[in-house]
């Protein structure tokens, strides 16, 4: 799974994700690509269920691109504490994502095949998302 | 000069808000700059540019911005686009001089099969998907085409290669991938067990030697997986 090999701070805070993405909103490298519609975080094993589930449906002969990296730890308490002393453990990793975030881009010769493997990666996603495609001239 | 007409209006109110009132009313805000003029916020009709940039050329298409009574000659320099709902929300239009050469961007198209490579259990990636080009505004190309018949698994096609028409250069690298052969170990795997089973086959008839060849190479497939 990904996640930082090292940082600088344990802990994070949770922050607010308001807006659009500023960057990353279309079609860079492959010719498909998973574009997110709401705000949230994206866990590292969703992000890697999402990649298993393309690589396999695709088989040979396609490519995947992950463009998200989960760099945030998320913290948990053990279960039955009590409140108090202070933080909990670092659980997991998330990536923050804002709408219009393109966050796998697929490469396949085949249009049917490519959108079910796009189809699957979204069922993994915790959010709304939809499968876009590289834009060539004035309309999308 | 083939040149689309589209009429513009020479000036707008600058903002977010007023903007935004232009787009709901189907008009799309612009700026048109170059030729060391000063630059001139524009507002023109969003299907009108549409339809024009629709032609082969397509975003390099020359346009005439008949800004009421004096008129502009322009290029789509840059255009941008909502994330989310996609259509385009601003555009950039370049003063274009037909007799001085400008760098723009053409699309690279690809041509024929690779079959040179997907016969042989490789894939064809795109690295490169426009390349800038300098030339004079009347001989920009549609697209620049890379022939995908002459690649193999271990020939890609560089911007060396590319064929560039007659009065058009560009800057990048020669040695910069535009199509690149991608083996996936999936298929050398397949391949190398290919093989291993044709030497299984050939072993008996070849004699001792042989079937001891085959049984190494089995072993050998074994040990990748």
């Amino acid at each position: 799974m990904l996640m930082p090999r090292k940082v600088k701070h344990r802990k994070q805070q949770r922050g607010r994700t308001k807006g659009v993405s500023k960057g990353a909103t279309s079609v860079a490298y492959g010719d498909y690509g998973i574009q997110v519609l709401e705000p949230g975080w994206i866990t590292a094993r969703q992000i890697e269920a999402a990649r298993i589930a393309m690589t396999r449906h695709v088989r040979r002969g396609g490519k995947v691109w992950i463009n998200v990296f989960p760099d945030k730890p998320v913290t948990a308490k053990p279960a039955e504490t009590r409140m108090g002393s202070g933080k909990g453990n670092p659980e997991h990793w998330v990536a923050v994502v804002r709408p219009g975030r393109v966050v796998f881009e697929l490469s396949y010769p085949d249009d049917t095949i490519a959108r079910q493997a796009l189809n699957r990666a979204i069922q993994k996603l915790p959010i709304k998302a939809r499968i876009i495609t590289r834009v060539e001239g004035f309309d999308a | 000069m083939d040149q689309t007409v589209v009429s513009a209006i020479p000036t707008r109110t600058l903002g977010t808000r007023p903007s935004r009132r232009l787009r709901n009313e189907g008009k799309l805000p612009g700026v048109v700059y170059g030729l060391g003029r000063d630059p001139l916020p524009v507002a023109v009709d969003y299907a009108e540019l549409r339809d024009a940039l629709k032609s082969e050329a397509g975003l390099n298409a020359i346009l005439s911005l008949s800004l009421g009574d004096a008129s502009e000659t322009v290029i789509v320099r840059s255009i941008q686009r909502d994330p989310l709902k996609r259509t385009v929300t601003h555009a950039d239009f370049l003063r274009v001089d037909p007799e001085v050469p400008i760098r723009v961007k053409v699309p690279i198209r690809l041509i024929g099969d690779g079959t040179g490579v997907t016969n042989f259990g490789g894939m064809i990636e795109q690295k490169l998907f426009e390349l800038e080009v300098e030339t004079l505004p009347t001989q920009i190309p549609s697209a620049i085409d890379a022939d995908l018949s002459m690649m193999t698994l271990d020939r890609r096609i560089g911007v060396e290669d590319l064929k560039l028409p007659a009065g058009v250069r560009t800057a990048v690298p020669g040695d910069i991938s535009v199509v690149t052969p991608v083996v996936s170990r999936a298929a050398k795997m397949a391949a190398r067990t290919a093989m291993d089973a044709a030497a299984a086959v050939d072993g008996p008839t070849g004699g001792d030697e042989g079937g001891a060849a085959g049984d190494g190479g089995e072993t050998a497939a074994d040990a990748e997986e």
